[in-house]
């Protein structure tokens, strides 16, 4: 008896997973004498196959309206996708600004010396000539139509 | 090509179209995985509106963490799991609506309720013994039958299963062995019955 209940663990197993060449030659050989095992066996392959006669139809429309769904809602998120990355790209263009105008400024004072520049003459120069053009390039991003920002 | 490799390539593909949503390949899976996706959901859930209604929340789920899918395993145990947390979430919520009894803290334990409402099995059932098999598939626990359907069905391996469930292997072929143990007798009685 308890030979039986090991050998139907072990026919479980065979059913559900990998086992080797030599635990299914003795299984053969117990269900060969034990009409019980062997009878296990049978019943266990047949809940098996009769796992596999199920077919479940879904409704008709269920594959278009996920379709749908989907469609939709990747648009949705491409567009919040957009929007995202012109806002980064705003911020980061804003920051180079302010950033980019003091680099050039520090620059531009020292090579105002030897040009005999005046501070005010360089600070309208780093004003007009990088701090405006950067400036308005970055709310161009914002207002442009958005198939001109070019990084959508 | 050798399989693997091709395989292989699919599965980069698949990552990589998720990672981009790409619709047309999220077309694609809708095709080919709609049908198992739902049959998985009626063995979690033992009801057909509530697979219906999951099957769409998963593929939105999909389409906002398809960059979580790494493109080295397996599709559809990823798409499984995915199912599975968002259908045991789904369905501590409806228990929740209906019982006053609460439900325990662990994760699982929704899924060792039976499902209530008209059995999905018995419509399906398409031979005499999958008709006997279907009374009990309705009353047994989901946890044991997700784990014949992954198993015998979906014929996926026990890691994978382990992996979908979230469990260890051993807990995965206790399940099975359990699950079978209830489906078996379906047969034994009937049988003794001289049916």
């Amino acid at each position: 008896m308890e030979s039986d209940k090991r050998f139907r663990e072990l026919i479980d197993r065979s059913f559900a997973e990998e086992i080797s060449e030599g635990e299914r030659q003795l299984i053969r050989e117990h269900i060969r004498d034990c009409d019980g095992c062997k009878c296990y066996v049978e019943l266990t392959a047949r809940t098996i196959r009769g796992l596999r006669e199920f077919t479940f139809v879904s409704g008709p429309d269920s594959n278009p309206q996920v379709r749908e769904i989907l469609a939709d809602r990747t648009g949705t998120m491409r567009q919040h996708n957009v929007q995202f990355r012109i806002w980064a790209a705003f911020a980061a263009a804003l920051s180079m600004s302010f950033v980019g105008s003091a680099l050039v400024y520090q620059v531009t004072r020292r090579l105002a010396v030897p040009t005999h520049f005046d501070t005010a003459q360089v600070q309208a120069g780093v004003l007009v000539f990088w701090l405006l053009p950067s400036f308005c390039s970055a709310l161009f991003l914002l207002a442009a139509p958005r198939e001109n920002r070019g990084i959508a | 090509m050798t399989l693997n490799a091709t395989a292989e390539t699919e599965m980069a593909k698949i990552a990589r179209g998720l990672r981009e949503r790409d619709l047309e390949i999220l077309t694609d899976l809708v095709g080919r995985f709609q049908h198992r996706l739902v049959r998985y959901l009626l063995y979690l859930t033992g009801r057909w509106d509530y697979a219906e209604d999951l099957a769409q929340e998963i593929w939105i789920r999909v389409l906002q963490r398809g960059s979580q899918y790494n493109g080295r395993q397996r599709f559809d145990p990823w798409l499984f799991a995915i199912a599975r947390n968002l259908a045991v979430d789904y369905l501590r919520k409806k228990r929740k609506a209906v019982q006053t009894v609460s439900l325990p803290d662990d994760h699982d334990a929704v899924l060792l309720l039976p499902a209530s409402g008209p059995s999905p099995f018995e419509a399906a059932a398409r031979s005499q013994d999958a008709l006997r098999l279907a009374g009990r598939l309705q009353i047994l626990a989901p946890l044991y039958r997700e784990a014949l359907l992954l198993r015998f069905q979906e014929d996926m391996s026990l890691p994978e299963i382990a992996q979908v469930v979230g469990a260890p292997v051993t807990t995965v072929s206790s399940r099975i062995y359990r699950g079978l143990a209830a489906l078996r007798s379906a047969f034994e009685e009937g049988d003794s019955h001289g049916e």
